[in-house]
């Protein structure tokens, strides 16, 4: 019997469909179809300012859109040859690590939701309003934060906001050690997770199945490690890893990577303190439409003398391995640009983890891919 | 105040009101109406609308206690605005329930979709006619009525079975099957466990089985019976963790997905009824029901209707610990359900009926003292 999870089911998370055949509550066949969500963001990104083009990043991913911001950034300040100032760069990592925080916190309130708990859902959330608080005191925005330019940030932190970061990252190391022990404490969460959705690190490998789902199976690969970029070379933090490569393991992976995303935070709050500085490079071209950006005659370049190029940008997103590539032939708008979403892949790989679990079991299963429609189907 | 029973009071209504209809009547229909079994008829309906109202407002407050206790364990408030602390949140909520429009699948069929929640609710609320809640609230002397309980309570999955298949929907039909299922599988330990309390109490009758605790609470001597018979219940209850007949995370709504308006809220209220009918059966046969033990003040159990007070303290505190277990555990899965229950909780629930036995033979325990009712 053929049985659509989706697109409205309580189980997906966002709007896309699983097809399941099932015998009995034995899982016999899945079939992910996606594509409800589909809004174009490439093609509409060709008739866009390099730095509208910010805007739609927010909307690709809908709990983690500073982080794609840094994707497109990164690839997009490649094809123009601009540099952001180091602060600049610190800022983005900060951001980028509120980001995972706060994603990995909204992951794990809706994976035990899925589990049937539901006080840590609402812990989960309480903890992750104080995040996105801070974020909203620097951005203005708590979901879409429309922070970064191209050669830089919009603007810097306000004064006192590292104590009140610091105050939130030692409140959130000791909620942690609540949410273990409401899951790994419970009897009912090891029988109902471990060995659930075994993906082999070789089966990882061949799929192009990245972030916490390949570092669950044993792979230690992390591009904040293997290919650094902003400042990730400069700071101090261990790659999360298990090896079970089950529903369990992914579930320690992502609350070790928290731990881990506390302490660049902290680090980089520490620099931030230390380093007052630019946080928009200098000499930006006016038709960039920078709104802080020096507006005179010495930063203005002509649009066709401007170097033209492409660009290429790898982030560790809190999904996975997020991929940009921005082609620049000169003119306000790129000529093309290309996103690859990790959740893409890792849900694409769902028959190799879910046939021959139970009904029971996609909810946990499918909780512990961590999916994010709005940048499966960009 | 102890030896008017409820009935006593309907009946009195019943008289007044033909008695009083009567006498401003001319002579044929005043000898009509004044006829004892019209009278009976009457005082016997009115017992059942007090049993109803107050089964059904019961319902409604452990809603509201539920949510409020809900609320406190996940660090908010729970529901606020609708009445003092939203007390009059539920009445609102089943209002808008009753205006909704019932909306029936094209491919349903009429009969089973219409009849399953019915009898659902039905069988439910019945079981309140045959629970005494304290000495004079009960439908008078039933010699079985523990049984009589427990056989109306165990109609559920039947009713549950025919409106899922009857939806003519995938997830229903799935949770409907899971939901048989597990009620079938855990009907045994309960009444295992029950006939631990009915071989200490050697009676069937649940007034015999409360007066007999008044210095002998079960739950005691009887603990394994005890928790064999809460876990069975929160089985039969269909609450986390054993809410797998309607996993929302994968079944959407399990058994009524298919149901909306006042067909759902008939099943959201039979769930409440049932999760307050196993909260009294656990007071009733495990800790002393309406009684409490002679050395406390009789200050204590003397003011008018203080019967009924301890009865549903005691019940509402049952319920809140079954909204504590609610709020901290996840769902467990159908075949490790199953599994619990065929191969733990059978075993457990025969060994807690040979304790029993051995219980009854012995008589004194050093700690507990002497069962009473057998002359030890």
């Amino acid at each position: 019997m053929w049985v659509n999870m989706g697109p409205q089911h309580p189980m997906t998370h966002g709007l896309w469909n699983l097809r399941v055949k099932i015998d009995g509550e034995l899982i016999v066949d899945v079939d992910p179809e996606v594509g409800y969500l589909h809004r174009g963001i490439e093609k509409i990104s060709e008739d866009r300012h390099y730095n509208e083009i910010i805007t739609l990043m927010d909307r690709c991913c809908y709990v983690a859109g500073i982080a794609w911001e840094h994707v497109y950034i990164g690839a997009a300040e490649n094809a123009l040859h601009i540099t952001a100032p180091e602060r600049a760069q610190w800022l983005r990592v900060m951001c980028d690590e509120l980001q995972r925080l706060a994603s990995h916190i909204m992951w794990y309130a809706a994976f035990v939701q899925d589990l049937g708990l539901m006080s840590p859902f609402l812990y989960g959330m309480r903890d992750r309003d104080l995040i996105l608080d801070l974020f909203q005191s620097f951005t203005g925005g708590r979901l879409t934060y429309e922070y970064n330019r191209v050669g830089g940030v919009r603007n810097d932190v306000p004064s006192g906001f590292t104590d009140r970061c610091r105050k939130v990252m030692d409140w959130l190391m000791d909620r942690f050690v609540e949410y273990d022990r409401l899951c790994l404490g419970s009897e009912i969460f090891r029988r109902r997770c471990d060995g659930l959705g075994v993906l082999k690190a070789k089966e990882c490998v061949d799929l192009g199945v990245t972030g916490p789902m390949l570092r669950s199976a044993g792979v230690a690969r992390d591009l904040r490690k293997d290919r650094p970029y902003a400042v990730y070379d400069r700071v101090e933090f261990d790659v999360a890893k298990a090896d079970a490569a089950d529903v369990t393991a992914r579930y320690l992976v992502r609350m070790e990577e928290m731990r881990q995303s506390v302490r660049i935070v902290r680090q980089t709050l520490d620099w931030l303190d230390h380093h007052p500085g630019p946080v928009l490079a200098d000499h930006l071209p006016r038709w960039l439409g920078a709104p802080y950006a020096p507006m005179g005659n010495e930063g203005y370049l002509l649009k066709r003398n401007f170097p033209r190029g492409t660009g290429f940008a790898a982030v560790e997103e809190p999904h996975g391995e997020a991929q940009a590539y921005v082609v620049n032939t000169g003119g306000e708008h790129p000529y093309r640009t290309k996103f690859r979403s990790p959740v893409f892949v890792n849900l694409s790989a769902a028959k190799h983890y879910m046939i021959g679990y139970r009904v029971a079991d996609i909810p946990p299963i499918m909780g512990s891919v961590d999916i994010c429609v709005g940048e499966v189907d960009r | 105040m102890s030896n008017v029973t409820l009935f006593d009071v309907a009946n009195g209504l019943a008289t007044l009101l033909l008695t009083g209809l009567g006498s401003i009547l001319p002579q044929p229909l005043h000898g009509w109406l004044i006829n004892p079994n019209l009278i009976f008829a009457l005082a016997a309906t009115l017992f059942g609308a007090i049993l109803l109202g107050a089964s059904m407002i019961n319902t409604i407050m452990l809603i509201w206690f539920e949510r409020k206790m809900l609320g406190r364990f996940m660090d908010r408030r729970g529901a606020m605005h609708v009445g003092y602390a939203g007390l009059l949140q539920n009445f609102a909520d089943g209002l808008k329930l009753f205006r909704k429009h019932t909306l029936r699948p094209r491919e349903a069929d009429s009969l089973g979709f219409y009849a399953g929640p019915t009898a659902y609710m039905v069988t439910s609320v019945l079981i309140f006619g045959i629970l005494p809640i304290s000495t004079g609230w009960s439908s008078g002397v039933l010699p079985l009525s523990l049984l009589l309980a427990l056989a109306i309570f165990s109609f559920a999955p039947l009713f549950i079975f025919i409106s899922a298949w009857s939806s003519n929907n995938k997830y229903s039909l799935l949770g409907g099957m899971r939901s048989a299922a597990q009620m079938i599988a855990y009907e045994v330990p309960i009444l295992l466990a029950v006939v631990a309390v009915i071989l200490v109490s050697g009676s069937f009758d649940l007034t015999t089985i409360v007066n007999l605790q008044q210095n002998y609470w079960f739950w005691g001597p009887l603990f394994l019976a005890l928790l064999v018979f809460v876990v069975g219940m929160l089985a039969e209850m269909e609450r986390i963790p054993f809410d797998l007949p309607e996993a929302e995370a994968e079944l959407v709504e399990g058994w009524n997905t298919e149901y909306g308006g006042m067909l759902f809220a008939f099943f959201m209220l039979a769930d409440y009824v049932r999760a307050l009918v196993g909260s009294i059966l656990v007071v009733l046969l495990f800790l002393g029901g309406w009684t409490l033990p002679s050395y406390v003040p009789s200050a204590l159990t003397s003011f008018p209707l203080a019967g009924i007070f301890w009865f549903m303290l005691k019940t509402y505190i049952v319920f809140g610990v079954f909204v504590w277990i609610r709020a901290s555990l996840p769902r467990v899965r159908t075949d490790q359900l199953l599994k619990v229950g065929w191969m733990r909780m059978i075993p457990l629930s025969l060994l807690s009926v040979v304790l029993a036995a051995m219980l009854v033979l012995v008589r004194c325990l050093p700690v507990f003292g002497c069962v009473p009712g057998l002359g030890g």
